[in-house]
């Protein structure tokens, strides 16, 4: 589905990302993890095409990406990302209306099949409740459930988060994973998520991205990520491991000692 | 009331300005014939020029507000007002006059220095510090500053009758204009304001980030190269015919959020009808004033928008 090749990406002589090969297929839940600054966003800015690679080639569906239109491109892939939103006077509704943009021009009426959308994705992130209330009257939790239901609204086969739940409660928190789930499992919609919470990305996602100074530290399936000396190399800190108490799997613990 | 009841009532309320507004303070002396001759010779081409020219400063003002995110951020304050000034008063005292399809050689220079104050403003925020508000509006300041110390330069070099021509006309004035100037003026404003409604629903989409409206499909650098084409093309007509006035484009678009929303959609009409009845208003407020002697519009304009200026920005300031 997204095939990238060597990709870098260079702000003037500042190197963000170096030679990162990655392919992503249809269906692929990948967690993009790092510390800050390891250029994560930058990463996941390059695959939407809000910034320009520098070297490398990155393919959409066997084509390139630079050789989308803007609304071809919206057609395929969602963004949800870090902040934003909060500040608009636009209702929920509305904002997450403007989503179906790319199916339109400007003469051309709207369909039953873009009420359909926004519908759904209203439903599907619980987001009825304050369909009619503005956006900068929303909490955190909220504004966060509209943004992906803007996101979903564009009805794509790819879905791109950055750090969703980053400024939510641990029951929002596991709320929006759920909800992430779902849409990967039942709508087999491929998703590619930067995240710090890495207990989260081992237990959910299907393949792990370790980014450590734009260069790729490791990539590979999920249920082998947590990794002593990895997690090491990676946060330059110490983890330990538990086992859940009701579940097969680890949980990694930063070591404060 | 809903959006379209309000916009009904912003109709009613604007065609009543319109008609209104050429009979206000009309001297019942003089024959009948004088009293015609006054009524549609002076003031009607006066009140829709007046309405023309304050729907398109409106429109301007509403775009730059939208793009830059900023309430603060229009043509008059990002210095775009002073560049189409200092190429008005430059092709001026150059003496250049010329007509390319019925262009006047003040409108192409006065639109050059709005492109150039522009380009300027736009390059600087972006390529050097990004769009933080403060870093937009400062730009636009000093931009404002150095086209005006321009413009007195010009002026100093002038005769004493030029030089007081040129600080009349600064001050923004509808004294003089007739059915020529409406001419000139109507295909700018009737330009932009298609291309504007044209790229309403790229304007919402710009609101919530450029990030978001790019990933929703908007091209987001031919939209603005767009809109910044036409907005300069507006501003320098406008302030070719009859000098930079201020603040319309502040108040007026900021005033129609409040009551309107957000959505571009109604936002633009509701824009264009208060722009242009806010400038009729003035316009006669200014024939009254001192009558019978005349104000400047800017002068009105200006003394309205100055305080306004101020409440938005402590409202901005306390919202970030």
């Amino acid at each position: 589905m997204i095939s990238c090749s060597n990709i870098s990406v260079k702000i003037g002589d500042k190197t963000l990302i170096e030679d990162i090969n990655c392919d992503i297929a249809r269906g692929d839940y990948l967690c993009i993890v790092g510390p800050n600054g390891s250029g994560k966003s930058t990463f996941l800015k390059t695959l939407l095409a809000l910034l320009p690679a520098s070297g490398g080639k990155i393919s959409v569906d066997g084509e390139t990406l630079s050789h989308y239109s803007h609304k071809k491109l919206a057609q395929l892939i969602s963004y949800v990302p870090q902040t934003g939103g909060s500040h608009l006077s636009f209702n929920v509704e509305e904002f997450v209306r403007m989503a179906r943009y790319s199916y339109h021009h400007v003469f051309s009426e709207w369909q039953s099949q873009d009420q359909d959308a926004i519908e759904n994705a209203l439903t599907i992130t619980d987001s009825h409740p304050f369909r009619l209330r503005k956006m900068s009257t929303l909490s955190g939790g909220e504004c966060q459930r509209v943004m992906i239901a803007a996101a979903l609204a564009q009805d794509t086969p790819v879905l791109m988060l950055d750090e969703p739940t980053a400024f939510l409660d641990p029951h929002h928190q596991v709320a929006v994973h759920q909800l992430i789930r779902k849409l990967n499992q039942q709508l087999q919609k491929t998703i590619i998520e930067v995240t710090h919470d890495i207990n989260h990305a081992a237990q959910h996602s299907k393949h792990v991205l370790a980014l450590l100074e734009g260069k790729c530290l490791w990539h590979g399936p999920a249920e082998q990520f947590l990794d002593a000396e990895r997690l090491h190399l990676l946060y330059q800190q110490a983890f330990v491991f538990a086992k859940h108490p009701h579940q097969e799997r680890l949980i990694a613990v930063a070591d404060e000692s | 009331m809903s959006i379209k009841l309000k916009l009904i009532a912003l109709s009613l309320f604007t065609v009543l300005v319109v008609i209104i507004s050429p009979w206000v303070d009309f001297a019942a002396a003089g024959s009948t014939e004088i009293q015609q001759m006054i009524i549609h010779e002076l003031r009607i081409p006066r009140v829709l020029f007046a309405f023309t020219a304050g729907c398109g400063l409106a429109l301007c003002g509403m775009v730059f507000q939208a793009m830059f995110r900023n309430p603060l951020a229009t043509p008059f304050t990002l210095g775009v007002a002073s560049g189409a000034s200092l190429g008005a008063a430059i092709s001026v005292y150059a003496g250049i006059s010329f007509t390319i399809f019925g262009l006047s050689a003040t409108s192409l220079s006065a639109f050059a220095g709005a492109l150039i104050a522009i380009s300027f403003v736009y390059s600087i925020s972006r390529f050097r510090f990004g769009f933080s508000g403060e870093t937009l509006l400062l730009t636009g300041v000093a931009i404002s500053f150095f086209f005006s110390s321009l413009i007195l330069f010009i002026q100093y070099l002038s005769n004493v009758a030029d030089s007081f021509q040129i600080i009349r006309w600064l001050m923004g004035s509808l004294t003089v204009v007739g059915y020529q100037e409406l001419k000139q003026l109507l295909p700018f404003v009737t330009l932009t304001a298609v291309v504007i409604i044209y790229l309403s629903r790229e304007l919402n989409l710009l609101m919530a980030g450029d990030e978001i409206a790019t990933s929703r499909g908007v091209s987001v650098k031919y939209v603005r190269y767009a809109l910044f084409f036409v907005t300069s093309l507006c501003v320098g007509a406008i302030v070719a015919l009859c000098g930079p006035i201020g603040f319309v484009g502040m108040m007026v678009p900021h005033i129609c959020r409040l009551i309107i929303g957000e959505d571009h959609r109604y936002l633009i009409p509701a824009t264009m009808l208060f722009g242009g009845s806010f400038l009729v208003i003035c316009d006669t407020l200014a024939r009254l004033v001192i009558a019978p002697a005349e104000l400047p519009v800017g002068v009105i304009t200006t003394l309205l928008g100055g305080p306004f200026f101020l409440w938005l920005l402590m409202r901005y300031k306390s919202q970030h």
